[in-house]
């Protein structure tokens, strides 16, 4: 009976108790989707955050999933954390905003997409110049595989660029591409285009994407730079059966692209380690705050799958599944 | 403690039973009162993290509406509740967590609270620029203070809404839980109810335990046994009053008994001793008489008799003497013996003769007999004293006219001995006297030789292990007698 009455207590005692307090609070501020890449980006930084015994909250994720990036940026300047890391981009607006931040002691980590203007502590991205070249490689390597870029019919390549993102990183990846294949095409003639993708409001992506099979101009090559915009195309190709005549250069890791490239709809697709990129945005923070600078740059790893290596890639997923 | 126990009375035992199953059932009842309590008090503060938040939005609320009342009109009434507003909600705010935790609750009242320290440096502002006239700045703090006050309530809204799912869940939680509750409390006093009967039983038990051993005891002591064993006095209670006073009582009971016993005894032995004086007294007379006529003496002197007759040639006399000689040593000699029908016959004969010398052949002796039962066994001492009873009751006043028929013949199988007179014959008082043994001779002692008919019965029983061993027949006075002995 005591036992119980023990029991009773103790359970209820326990159900008031917090958990442990931690040193630091930093925010995530992302702007992008809500897609496998920013959550896998979230949780890297999470698990860093957790070894640092930092805690970082993703603070478009559920509460204020309708504000704009720089009304987060307000309200995490607001709630005085400890430290903020955003997917920022050249923006006036965006430079004001990281400069508040800055008066208000609060260092910021831009994430993906730069603000060079701003007083942000540092950046961690991936190298949009080497990943262009990467870009390139793999079209030059379609068109000679697929036999296309005759001097009559040039190979067409198109990469989907959204307007509202940072343009700056874009522009250098797509120079990234240019240069590749103009050093390396030889005979082939190539044409290189870039097509906006409208991502203004929430399905527009999927609408922007099919609009470009409509017209008359169907690319041969297809290079798409975010989750969305890859899954979206490869969904285009297999409705409007394309399979085969448009190739696609994919972004990011996930089930259905995986599958795709084993399918061989997708050629390729870049692999960001999205958890080094997230684990730098907090090692980025940690050191300002404890030595009071930190490096401008941190570039994460990227790797290409395609069909030679997807099997592994899909192993990987089957096994964390069955976990 | 449970030996200590024994010592208190029996109603300090019984009352302490009742006490303590009676405070174990207050005790449970506490117990659940307190459980129930506490779980109906928790059910109350589920929802009381959003009373709370309520009242700091509605505070909030009330803040951003005395600002804005303010700027439109600039009474003193608006000041004031704005002061009031002010102080209510940076108190409120205060209150909230500051901690950065792993619950999202605390994380996102941490910021509210920063952020309500924002908005309220924002008001403050809007109010001071306001009071110095600034419109720029008081519309420019203003739409800062507006936004903010945007944030806030978004927050509090969505930490509102997380607060309202857990605190259901919660809820729940805790109903599921006052289920348990519930089902522990009932099997909790069925346990105790059950224990309390099992207390109870086993300590009347043991109370009544030495009670019905002594009762057992005491009807053991009704039925006249006091071989009983002590019982062990356990306890010092009335129990073991009576117990300790029933042991001695039974010791005292078997003592007196026994001191009774012993002197009656005592006085039994002392009759024996008496008896045994009184026989002492009569062997010694017997003796005495015996020591007179010693029939060795006797027969001495007899056989002494005998050879001066034969010497004097008086033949007669020395077959007389020699007879008597005969019949005394016979009398000696064969009393306790078995003898054949022979020798007992031969006894009656020389009986007869002594008789008819001495009374001058008054008594006519006729003998049939078969031969061949002669040698028949049969008890010594046995034929004289009947032919003795018939001589002196039946034919002594009859002179020479008195007969006797000695008679031996097997008949229906048995042997039977027949002395027959034809005197005076005996009534049938007589006869049954005579075989059932009350028959006393007075004078048994001055004619016969001691030996009495109801000794001859019962030698006779004895040696045939046969109840039916005489029978005396007579037709009545005057028509003699007849006494049949069936070997």
């Amino acid at each position: 009976m005591a036992g119980y009455i023990l029991w009773f207590y103790k359970g209820s005692f326990q159900e008031e108790t917090a958990g442990e307090t931690y040193d630091r609070y930093y925010m995530m501020i992302m702007q992008e989707d809500q897609s496998g890449f920013w959550q896998s980006v979230y949780q890297g930084a999470y698990e860093r955050a957790l070894q640092e015994n930092v805690y970082v909250d993703w603070l478009g994720k559920d509460s204020f999933r309708d504000y704009g990036v720089e009304e987060q940026m307000e309200i995490a300047i607001a709630s005085g954390v400890d430290g903020i890391i955003v997917t920022a981009g050249e923006t006036e607006e965006m430079t004001a905003w990281i400069n508040r931040a800055d008066a208000a002691d609060i260092p910021v980590v831009t994430l993906y997409g730069d603000n060079t203007q701003s007083a942000r502590c540092s950046f961690v991205g991936v190298g949009s110049y080497n990943l262009g070249r990467e870009y390139g490689r793999q079209a030059l390597k379609i068109m000679r595989e697929r036999r296309i870029g005759t001097q009559e019919r040039p190979a067409k390549v198109t990469l989907l660029v959204n307007p509202f993102a940072n343009s700056l990183d874009q522009n250098i990846l797509y120079s990234g591409i240019q240069e590749t294949i103009e050093q390396e095409r030889g005979d082939t003639a190539v044409e290189l285009s870039q097509q906006s993708v409208d991502d203004t409001n929430a399905f527009s992506v999927e609408e922007s994407v099919r609009d470009l099979f409509m017209g008359e101009d169907i690319p041969d090559i297809l290079i798409c730079l975010n989750e969305l915009n890859t899954t979206c195309a490869y969904q285009a190709v297999v409705d409007y059966n394309k399979v085969g005549t448009v190739s696609i250069l994919g972004h990011y890791v996930s089930d259905t692209i995986l599958n795709a490239i084993d399918r061989n709809v997708i050629y390729a697709t870049v692999n960001i380690d999205t958890a080094q990129m997230g684990a730098f945005c907090i090692d980025a923070l940690q050191e300002y705050h404890d030595l009071g600078y930190t490096s401008q740059y941190f570039t994460a790893d990227i790797n290409l799958i395609t069909r030679d290596n997807v099997e592994e890639y899909l192993r990987g997923e089957e096994s964390e599944n069955d976990e | 403690m449970m030996s200590k126990f024994r010592h208190f009375s029996l109603q300090f035992k019984i009352s302490s039973i009742y006490i303590v199953t009676n405070i174990l059932v207050v005790m449970v009842n506490i117990f659940l009162i307190i459980g129930i309590n506490s779980m109906s008090g928790r059910l109350d503060t589920v929802y009381q993290d959003n009373r709370h938040l309520n009242q700091f939005s509605d505070a909030v609320n009330a803040l951003q509406s005395s600002m804005t009342d303010y700027l439109n009109v600039k009474t003193s009434d608006s000041l004031e509740n704005y002061y009031r507003s002010e102080a209510l909600c940076r108190n409120m705010a205060a209150e909230l967590n500051e901690e950065v935790t792993r619950q999202s609750f605390d994380r996102m009242e941490r910021n509210i609270r920063h952020m309500t320290e924002r908005y309220l440096e924002e008001v403050a502002q809007t109010i001071e620029a306001k009071r110095g006239r600034n419109v720029e700045k008081y519309r420019a703090h203003y739409e800062n203070a507006t936004r903010m006050y945007g944030y806030i309530g978004t927050y509090i809204s969505n930490l509102n809404m997380e607060q309202f799912r857990s605190n259901s869940e919660r809820y729940s939680e805790l109903q599921q839980r006052f289920r348990f509750f519930e089902a522990v409390s009932v099997i909790a006093i069925v346990l105790v109810m059950f224990s309390n009967v099992c207390i109870i039983i086993s300590f009347v038990g043991a109370l009544i335990r030495p009670l019905r051993r002594l009762a057992g005891q005491a009807d053991e002591v009704a039925k006249g046994n006091f071989e009983i064993e002590l019982l062990p006095v356990e306890s010092q209670d009335e129990v073991g009053v009576v117990t300790g006073a029933f042991n001695s009582m039974v010791v005292s009971i078997g003592r007196y008994i026994e001191r009774i016993r012993e002197s009656m005894e005592a006085e039994r032995a002392l009759k024996e001793r008496e008896l045994l004086m009184e026989g002492h007294l009569k062997d010694a007379r017997l003796k005495y008489l015996q020591a007179q006529i010693n029939p060795h003496f006797l027969f001495n002197t007899l056989n002494a008799g005998a050879q001066l007759a034969m010497m004097e040639g008086a033949d007669r006399t020395y077959d007389y003497i020699q007879k008597v000689a005969q019949f005394y040593r016979y009398n000696m000699k064969k009393s306790e013996e078995t003898v054949t029908v022979a020798e007992e016959v031969e006894m009656v004969d020389s009986y007869i003769y002594i008789l008819n010398v001495r009374f001058a052949g008054d008594i006519h002796y006729e003998k049939h007999i078969d031969e061949s039962l002669l040698q028949m066994e049969m008890p010594g001492m046995i034929l004289q004293p009947i032919v003795e009873n018939c001589v002196n009751h039946g034919i002594r006043e009859m002179g020479d006219k008195g007969v006797i028929l000695l008679s031996l013949y097997e008949k229906d199988g048995r042997v039977c001995i027949s002395v027959k007179d034809n005197g005076v014959g005996m009534s049938r008082e007589t006869i049954d006297k005579v075989m059932s043994g009350t028959y006393r001779e007075e004078d048994m002692a001055a004619g016969g030789n001691g030996v009495g008919m109801d000794n001859v019965i019962s030698r006779m029983r004895l040696f045939t292990g046969n109840e039916n061993v005489m029978n005396v027949k007579s037709e009545g006075e005057g028509m003699g007698t007849e006494v049949c002995i069936y070997l």
